[in-house]
């Protein structure tokens, strides 16, 4: 009884340090400026103004959707071409396939931010500033999400491919009608860690957007805390809640699966 | 690979070898393109441009051999900034993985409500680099800021988080630890509820306690994951920049200038893209030691099931 | 699995919906430079650095262009500080994706001009027979090169001292004769400590204010003039009046009558606002932003100078507009229009009196709307008189060269150095060695 009952204060005491940061950026979100000043931790009265300033002054849903397009697009680029090139190191047997195999995953070790500077001049002779595939082909192709995929093709016995042989089924079917449907727990661990990593990008599309045709969210958040005076964190505070609701949003109904996404990630990684 | 398949494609003989070998590299075709153009090139333009002299543009222009490295060796900046990242590192991974840790423990008890616990412990995932960063910019505030208000509430002086050189760094590492613990909150969970429950079982009936439990079963065989989690958290922590870039830029004093804002100042503020390549190769290089290192002392300690 | 994955889709679906029904600010995303808009006008892309107030005030001035214009449509675009706009323009410059039109900081103006993607002001002014005699000739000459007009000075500011005239009266200080000089300013920051529980002075660690105080003591940063007679070689920050600039910050700091709030320039306005500091220096851009967002009565005074001696006066601070050559003629043409537009009269007055920027035409000063401010704000009018009674000498024109930015961050460095304990002397020294080595 005495254990349960400290397990329920550190579990309280735990959750309410860590959650302390969003909670405050809500209940400043519902301030008047003059609490904000005033350094309350509650605001006297709920009030939205801040969000209909924010939403006024800034475009905060079309840098959402530029986000999620984006993220989208990373995602389902990586899954396409992990899913290939795992299969390919899984299920052809060609020669020098080790070798390739070793190479790609050598390339783990490669820091991105290492390759910005020519990647970004690679964008800027393009013309691609500014757009989509500026901002989400470099990252297509992914050596960890190879090497996941493959760990779990792996698992997949090779009768299955023998036998689908002789019923006269292609590679690319059996790639489609097997392989992709057997792995789903791995493809969507690394669909959400795309996704998610994109979403969170940070220096690359601070690089190649110069205007709001294409800003995500994060850019378009440091944007407006520059140019918000110290008097408008109400708003900053209304527009970083405004941003974390989708993904919260995801997590809460999505958390166990990324979990054991995540999970069967790890322990085979 | 089993015996008879070995067998049958030895024998299938040289033309089908030449064609599975087509086939692989159609397959892995998009692959290369993509690890081409956007890594396997720029890696090497990286290295080339820290032997030169590149401008704003990329205008290549004289050979420096070595001068670059030289430069950083001497330069007063890039030690501070070397610093400021091993202790930046210093200060968020342990922190991140044991307070992890922790909380994975607790999460993992069978209780009622747990679920919802869990829930709040993993959303920091959900909270994006800017997003995260913003709102620890308000708590940092130096008059409007909550976090001195509450000290002040305990009688304690405010603390100059973001404009005093000596606690800057250390207010980003708290920023980057309360962003990294929902996943690896997560990870560390999944591989405490991985450990099988007869372990504890039989435990019990020898008589041990909560913490022999913990130290003698869950840690030896969640290290595994521990060990994972390790790796990303240091990766990630040699990678950081989005905080800096809200919080600091680089300041006070270039006590957070680390090597990835450093890259970021020098190339694209500078305009000395040959300089910071040179520091973009030290960065590779720091990462590859330290991954290497994990390897081979971490792995050794590691207990497979 | 397929409950998050629908939740997924759902949450991209009514995005998606939400901001395509909405369109928010979001009306004319696209387009880059020499597009047609629906009107059939050029579509010319502008970038600056004004952010809040100032920034809408931009925009209202950009809106009121685009009506009265047939052949030309500017999109105004934000991008972030003057350091951030610089840097995006930096990495974009040389190529097709640089913007016709750019709003750059006074001390980015070497850069720019060596930069080789810009067509030089003067060139526009010479086929359009554009008569310059209308503009203040102290504004331009820090823009000219050579004689040379490199580019258009758009908001041009200065730094004067803000303070709280209702604090001075609770501490028993004059508030209609604020302190002028350094040891004035260190007493009176005591006054303030004791009396009220609030520091007496700050300003945000911002290398500029520390130029304008060696332009006060008419003292050059750089050698050969200031880099305008020849390129500068040596930085001379380390002189005798730059450490009684460092040595007056130290005094206080170490008596905690001044507080560090940091280096962005917001930093020192919300403790100013909320009363827990009293006096402070900011740009007198940001007059109207201060008047507005103070519950008590602001007092501005000239910047203070060092004991013993006159101030000298102030470098002009602020922006100009630079055409680049990474678009055709045509739009560059169109971008001149604009630029043409800015530099009338009344919409100087109407960005003087929404802003605090001076006017660089002094027809503006007779217009009524600027009229009416100054009056009901005598505030603005300190950066003016401040402006007439400077004399134009080499350290006042201010310091020219290509890493001035730089220059102003390694002065940050030192300052916020000092102020956590490192000597004056040896900040200083270290600095100007950085600069030195910058230079080369």
């Amino acid at each position: 009884m005495i254990r349960k009952f400290l397990m329920y204060t550190l579990l309280i005491l735990s959750a309410l340090v860590l959650f302390f940061p969003i909670l405050y950026a809500i209940s400043a979100s519902f301030m008047q400026p003059k609490e904000i000043y005033a350094g309350e931790l509650f605001p006297s009265s709920i009030s939205f103004d801040a969000y209909k300033e924010v939403f006024d002054s800034i475009p905060l849903l079309h840098y959402l959707m530029v986000s999620f397009i984006m993220s989208f697009m990373v995602m389902v680029g990586q899954l396409v071409i992990s899913s290939l090139s795992a299969f390919a190191f899984s299920f052809i047997k060609f020669k020098g396939r080790d070798l390739i195999f070793f190479l790609f995953l050598s390339t783990m070790l490669i820091p991105w931010e290492a390759t910005i500077i020519p990647n970004f001049l690679t964008i800027l002779n393009l013309s691609w500033i500014n757009t989509y595939q500026g901002l989400s082909f470099p990252f297509f192709a992914l050596p960890f999400g190879i090497f996941l995929l493959r760990q779990h093709f792996l698992t997949i016995p090779q009768e299955l491919w023998e036998s689908a042989q002789m019923d006269g089924c292609s590679r690319f079917k059996f790639l489609i009608r097997f392989v992709i449907p057997l792995s789903k727990s791995s493809l969507s661990a690394l669909g959400i860690y795309g996704f998610l990593t994109t979403w969170n990008q940070y220096l690359w599309p601070l690089l190649v957007t110069n205007d709001d045709t294409v800003r995500t969210v994060q850019i378009g958040l440091k944007m407006l805390i520059a140019n918000e005076s110290s008097s408008s964190w109400n708003m900053v505070m209304a527009a970083v809640v405004a941003i974390l609701l989708p993904t919260l949003l995801l997590l809460f109904f999505g958390i166990k699966h990324i979990r054991e996404g995540l999970t069967a990630g790890a322990l085979k990684g | 690979m089993q015996g008879g398949k070995a067998r049958k494609v030895r024998k299938s003989g040289y033309h089908n070898q030449k064609k599975l070998f087509g086939i692989g590299m159609l397959y892995l075709l998009p692959a290369f393109v993509f690890l081409g153009v956007f890594l396997f090139y720029p890696m090497f333009k990286t290295l080339y441009f820290s032997f030169f002299e590149v401008g704003g543009n990329g205008q290549v222009g004289e050979f420096v051999g070595w001068d670059h490295y030289i430069e950083l060796t001497k330069s007063e900046e890039f030690r501070k900034s070397m610093k400021g990242t091993f202790l930046f590192v210093l200060y968020t991974v342990p922190a991140e993985i044991i307070i992890a840790f922790f909380l994975a423990v607790l999460a993992s008890e069978k209780l009622k409500g747990i679920g919802f616990f869990r829930t709040i412990f993993a959303s920091t995932m959900g909270v994006s680099v800017a997003a995260g960063a913003t709102i620890f910019l308000f708590l940092f505030h130096p008059s409007l800021g909550v976090l001195n208000n509450i000290l002040g509430m305990f009688g304690i002086d405010g603390v100059e988080w973001l404009t005093s050189s000596d606690w800057a760094l250390f207010s980003v590492a708290m920023t980057t630890v309360w962003m990294h613990l929902g996943i690896n909150f997560i990870i560390l969970l999944g591989g405490i509820q991985n450990v099988p429950d007869e372990l504890y079982e039989s435990a019990d009936m020898d008589g041990a306690g909560y913490w022999s439990k913990l130290f003698k079963i869950t840690i030896p065989l969640t290290s595994p994951v521990i060990f994972f989690v390790t790796i990303i958290a240091l990766i990630g922590a040699f990678q950081t920049f989005g905080q800096i870039d809200i919080l600091t830029s680089g300041g006070p004093a270039g006590a957070t200038n680390i090597i990835v804002y450093s890259i970021y100042q020098e190339a694209f503020q500078y305009g000395n893209f040959g300089f910071a390549s040179a520091q973009a190769i030290i960065l590779f290089l720091i990462i590859l030691v330290v991954t290497i290192i994990q390897f081979k002392y971490g792995e050794k300690k590691v207990h497979y099931q | 699995m397929r409950k998050f994955w629908g939740c997924f889709v759902l949450m991209l679906a009514l995005i998606l919906t939400l901001a395509a029904c909405s369109g928010d600010g979001a009306e004319s995303l696209d387009d880059g430079d020499g597009g047609e808009d629906a009107d059939g006008k050029k579509n010319i892309t502008f970038w600056h650095a004004m952010s809040g107030s100032n920034g809408e005030e931009l925009e209202a001035i950009v809106d009121k262009f685009n009506e009265q214009s047939d052949s030309v449509h500017i999109e105004a675009i934000y991008q972030g500080s003057y350091d951030d706009s610089l840097t995006k323009l930096r990495a974009v410059g040389g190529s097709e994706e640089a913007p016709a039109l750019v709003q750059v900081f006074e001390i980015g103006t070497k850069y720019m001009s060596e930069s080789g993607f810009i067509t030089p002001m003067q060139e526009f002014i010479d086929a359009d027979d554009f008569d310059v005699s209308g503009l203040e000739e102290n504004i331009l000459s820090y823009y000219e090169i050579d004689d040379q007009l490199y580019s258009m000075p758009f908001n041009t500011s200065n730094a004067v001292m803000f303070y709280n005239k209702d604090m001075f009266e609770r501490v028993g200080l004059d508030p209609e004769n604020p302190p002028s000089t350094f040891s004035e300013m260190t007493e009176a920051a005591q006054q303030i400590k004791d009396e009220e529980d609030a520091y007496g002075f700050t300003m945000a660690t911002i290398g500029w204010f520390v130029e304008q105080l060696l332009a006060n003591q008419d003292a050059l940063y750089l050698d050969n003039d200031n880099g305008r007679s020849g390129d500068a070689t040596e930085a001379l920050v380390n002189s005798e009046e730059g450490l009684k600039i460092f040595e007056w910050l130290q005094e206080m700091n170490e008596a905690e009558t001044f507080r560090n709030y940091g280096s962005d320039w917001e930093d020192p306005r919300g403790p100013f606002f909320a009363e827990q500091v009293g006096m402070y220096l900011d740009s007198t851009a940001n007059v109207a932003e201060v008047i507005k967002n103070s519950d008590f009565e602001v007092g501005t005074a000239y910047l203070p100078v060092a004991d013993g001696m006159e101030p000298q006066g102030v470098i002009v601070g602020g922006a100009s507009l630079w055409i680049t050559n990474q678009v055709d003629e045509e739009d560059q043409n169109a971008a001149w229009e604009f630029v043409k537009f800015m530099t009338n009269a009344d919409i100087q007055a109407e960005w003087a009196a929404g802003t605090g920027y001076f006017p660089i035409t002094p027809a503006a000063y007779d217009e009524q709307v600027l009229k009416d401010v100054y009056e009901e704000y005598p505030q603005y009018t300190t950066a003016v008189d401040q402006l007439e009674d400077t004399t134009v000498t080499p350290a006042i024109q201010g310091a020219l060269t290509e890493v001035l930015p730089e220059a102003r961050k390694i002065i940050e460095t030192a300052l916020g150095e000092m102020y956590e304990g490192k000597d004056p002397q040896e900040a200083l020294d270290d600095a100007a060695q950085k600069i030195n080595d910058a230079l080369e």
